[in-house]
């Protein structure tokens, strides 16, 4: 397989603020790369760098073995984008707005971009600034889909889609994939990263932590686990199953939090030992798998080792 | 201490502008009242200022010129437009700004009831107006002591309040235009309009006898009632008019209360249309694409579409003012013929000004003409702050993804620009031509294409010198920059002949190079180094865009 993104030695700074620090990673062509980090990690710094809009102050960053930056046109004809935060003309419609980019993009096929409103169900007669977070969104997601690039790089692209539309957006991806184009994508949701990537970054606090396949993050992924028993919660009967890292009794005596890693297969027969009155399971935010995970600069640079 | 509610964190957003405002308004006085003795210094040069002033009447009332109170409210009675131009934003932005931002869903989502926010925001609004007119006033008796004018503290901090009270009249027509408007854009171009429409009909009443009922129609003829600096108010039918600055106090409570009123009722990001169950036009997605819309073809014809309308409304005004002028230097030929033979001092001001020989009409209208370009430097000034805001907004983000270079997004930008700045400048020649064929006003054809084309180059250099700032300062420095440059160009080259500055100086202003075309031609060298001027501003400014940052 070939690069389509080669990233080496990346720097950036805002003045004494931090950027990112280091960071190098490559994206073989016909994959699909999630790009993980809880929010101010570096994530939307790293893909305003591969799309020019940012000047590296070291390091290089190639797209199809051009450089970012002083072939960024060349690269731009190559790609297509989605930045996290959209801004567009509000007294354009969505409509409008398309044509616009399909001009600046040298012409799209207009039976494409009719499926692509289609399929996302947009109105595109309607004046951006009525749109709702979401209905933007795919306007952003269409104008990068609408001329078959060959490299799709999109920042948090589900980011306020209904999960009907997440769906549709995960089928457009696979369709990209098995075409043999390339996605780079952000994201700070793990199960979305989990169902579609192949490969995953993690980035943290500007510097990239850990480079592997997405099998890889299944040793980092946790669950919180509530259980409501019908009777005092039995505490003791958790702390020694498999996977179970923490035991917490609520306040009310009746409900454990339970810190899990791996599967609950073990902790469900457990509690079907009582009278359960409520179970949730939700998998905590990345923000927390990093502290939990993360703990200290010497664990983050063991796991450094992991970069590929 | 800022941000403990929302009446002190608006008052905080808005305390450069007071400071900006009040202090540029009140050097503005200051300077004029500076000027004063100098124009006055013999019997003869006070007669002449007095004729002067009378055929402007319609202007601004000339009562007491030849005070230093009178001259300052006279003068000043041209610079309403000034004025008025933050009340005008910041009420069109105050709330329909802010939903715009998306910032008020958050602001409305705490504690407070809607009516609440809005007062404390208006509050904020009417603080800093109340600030200005005090800087303004306190600035005011300063210039009146360095020349020993007869008005006092108090006078000057009336004429301050008067100020503050206009400015909260059209702040309250701006909010409560937006309270029907989807954009604060279009919320501030009407009240622009508005004042447009109440200036004329407070100029009727000095003009036409016997239309006094028609210019009471206009806020602005209540604000012009008040004249606290022309000194012995009290004995004399003008000075404060406290029912005049009542007026204003009632239409400020009454226009800012029903924008509160219909805020509180209708629904946020919406207008009150729909809350008034108006009808709307049905959406047609079927329709939606292709759209085939000739403004969607390349980052050029979007930027001409995006300038289209503002830059027709500048037309109507530069042009309008052209041709007006053409017609008022015509019609008022035999009273200037008249005083020019009895009046040295106004020989030698409208010779400096106008640049020629005060036997001819041309002379008056050049003297006119030279603000045309600083008519359209101001239009240049508002398109460099829609280049460096659509920056900081993020809506260059997308653009500069497509395969489109930086200095191409630039340079398209900037070409649209200049096509409108030539638009107005052909136009503007268009419309002198017109009058001076209807009026019969005899005119030099290449002159007249001289003075209109020539304040091309002057436009495109504010704006080339505005997208240059834009590379390293936000939108608001960069504007009032822009605009601070502007005000001194322009009194180095309309005061500074009066106070004798040096020719080094005077130098400085690139109206100094405009010259007076519509009486000596185009003055080539200057030209070509405004434009070499323009080019070099222009190439670092894109030099500077390649390799800047894209900011959000």
């Amino acid at each position: 397989m070939t690069a389509i993104i080669e990233v080496e030695g990346l720097t950036k700074s805002y003045g004494s603020k931090r950027g990112i620090t280091n960071v190098s990673f490559r994206v073989e062509e016909g994959e699909v790369f999630g790009f993980l980090g809880p929010n101010g990690a570096g994530k939307t710094t790293t893909i305003r760098l591969l799309m020019a809009l940012l000047r590296a102050d070291a390091g290089t960053a190639r797209i199809a073995g051009l450089d970012c930056w002083q072939q960024s046109v060349e690269i731009k004809r190559l790609t297509g984008y989605l930045p996290g935060e959209l801004s567009l003309d509000p007294g354009l419609t969505g409509g409008q707005i398309l044509e616009y980019f399909g001009h600046l993009r040298g012409g799209v096929d207009q039976a494409y971009l009719k499926q692509l409103i289609k399929r996302f169900d947009l109105d595109p007669s309607r004046k951006f600034r009525q749109y709702s977070s979401g209905n933007k969104r795919k306007i952003g997601l269409i104008q990068a889909f609408m001329h078959r690039p060959r490299l799709l790089i999109l920042d948090e692209p589900t980011n306020g889609l209904d999960p009907l539309n997440q769906q549709e957006f995960d089928r457009m991806v696979k369709e990209v994939r098995d075409e043999g184009r390339t996605v780079f994508l952000s994201s700070h949701i793990l199960t979305e990263v989990e169902l579609i990537c192949n490969r995953v970054a993690i980035i943290r606090e500007g510097q990239l932590v850990r480079v592997g396949g997405v099998a890889e993050l299944k040793d980092i992924k946790h669950h919180e686990v509530m259980i409501t028993f019908a009777e005092a919660a039995p505490a003791e009967e958790f702390k020694t199953l498999d996977g179970v890292e923490q035991v917490e009794v609520l306040a009310d005596g009746y409900t454990l939090r339970l810190a899990v890693q791996g599967g609950v297969d073990a902790i469900i027969k457990a509690a079907a030992q009582h009278s359960v009155v409520t179970l949730t399971s939700h998998e905590p935010s990345l923000e927390d798998i990093f502290l939990r995970y993360y703990q200290g600069d010497g664990q983050a640079l063991k796991e450094a080792s992991h970069v590929v | 201490m800022w941000f403990k509610s929302v009446y002190l964190k608006t008052l905080r957003d808005f305390r450069i502008a007071m400071l900006g405002w009040g202090v540029g308004m009140g050097l503005l006085v200051y300077v004029i009242l500076a000027t004063y003795p100098s124009l006055v210094v013999t019997p003869q040069a006070r007669a002449s200022l007095v004729s002067l002033a009378a055929p402007f009447a319609w202007l601004a009332e000339p009562i007491a010129v030849d005070t230093a109170g009178g001259f300052a409210t006279f003068k000043l009675g041209f610079t309403i437009l000034l004025i008025t131009l933050w009340p005008l934003l910041a009420g069109s932005r105050m709330l329909r700004g802010e939903e715009a931002r998306g910032s008020l869903d958050a602001l409305l989502s705490l504690p407070r009831g809607r009516s609440r926010v809005a007062l404390e925001k208006l509050a904020a609004m009417w603080t800093t107006l109340l600030g200005m007119g005090l800087l303004v006033g306190l600035l005011t008796f300063a210039g009146g002591k360095s020349v020993s004018a007869d008005f006092g503290l108090v006078d000057a901090l009336l004429f301050g309040l008067d100020l503050a009270l206009i400015c909260g009249v059209f702040g309250g027509i701006a909010l409560l235009l937006s309270q029907f408007t989807q954009e604060s854009g279009t919320a501030a171009g009407w009240t622009a309009g508005l004042l447009l429409v109440f200036i004329v009909l407070d100029m009727v009443h000095r003009v036409i006898p016997n239309t006094e009922w028609l210019s009471r129609l206009s806020p602005v003829y209540y604000y012009n009632l008040s004249k606290p600096l022309v000194p012995g108010y009290l004995v004399q039918s003008y000075g404060v008019d406290p029912g005049g600055m009542l007026v204003l106090l009632a239409l400020c409570l009454l226009l800012s209360g029903a924008a509160v009123w219909l805020f509180a009722r209708r629904d946020v990001g919406g207008t009150v249309a729909a809350w008034l169950r108006l009808p709307e036009r049905a959406a047609r997605p079927e329709r939606a694409l292709p759209v085939n819309a000739w403004s969607l073809r390349s980052v050029y014809t979007r930027s001409l579409g995006m300038i289209a309308v503002p830059a027709c409304w500048w037309t109507l005004c530069i042009a309008g003012f052209a041709g007006w002028m053409v017609v008022v230097v015509k019609q008022t030929e035999a009273t200037l013929a008249t005083m020019y033979a009895g009046s040295p001092f106004l020989k030698v001001l409208i010779t400096k000004v106008g640049g020629g020989d005060i036997a001819t009409n041309a002379t008056i209208l050049s003297a006119f003409f030279t603000f045309l370009p600083l008519l359209l430097m101001a239009f240049a000034v508002t398109q460099a702050n829609r280049w460096s805001a659509d920056e900081e907004d993020g809506r260059l983000e997308l653009v500069l993804s497509t395969p489109q270079s930086r200095l191409r997004v630039l340079l398209g930008r900037f070409a649209a620009l200049t096509t409108a700045t030539v638009m107005i400048g052909v136009l503007t020649l268009a419309a002198t031509a017109l009058a001076s064929a209807a009026t019969g006003l005899q005119l030099d054809g290449g002159n007249v294409a001289a003075a209109t084309l020539s304040m091309i180059p002057l436009g495109l250099l504010v704006a080339a010198i505005g997208y240059l700032l834009s590379g390293w300062l936000r939108t608001a420095v960069d504007t009032g920059l822009l605009s601070f440059l502007l005000v001194i160009w322009f009194f180095i080259s309309f005061i500074g002949p009066e106070l004798n500055l040096p020719d080094a100086t005077l130098r400085l202003s690139v109206f100094y190079y405009y010259g007076t075309p519509l009486l000596h031609g185009l003055p080539l060298l200057d030209m070509l180094g405004v434009l070499a001027a323009d080019m070099v501003a222009l190439v670092l400014a894109s030099v500077r865009f390649v390799r800047k940052d894209i900011g959000r």
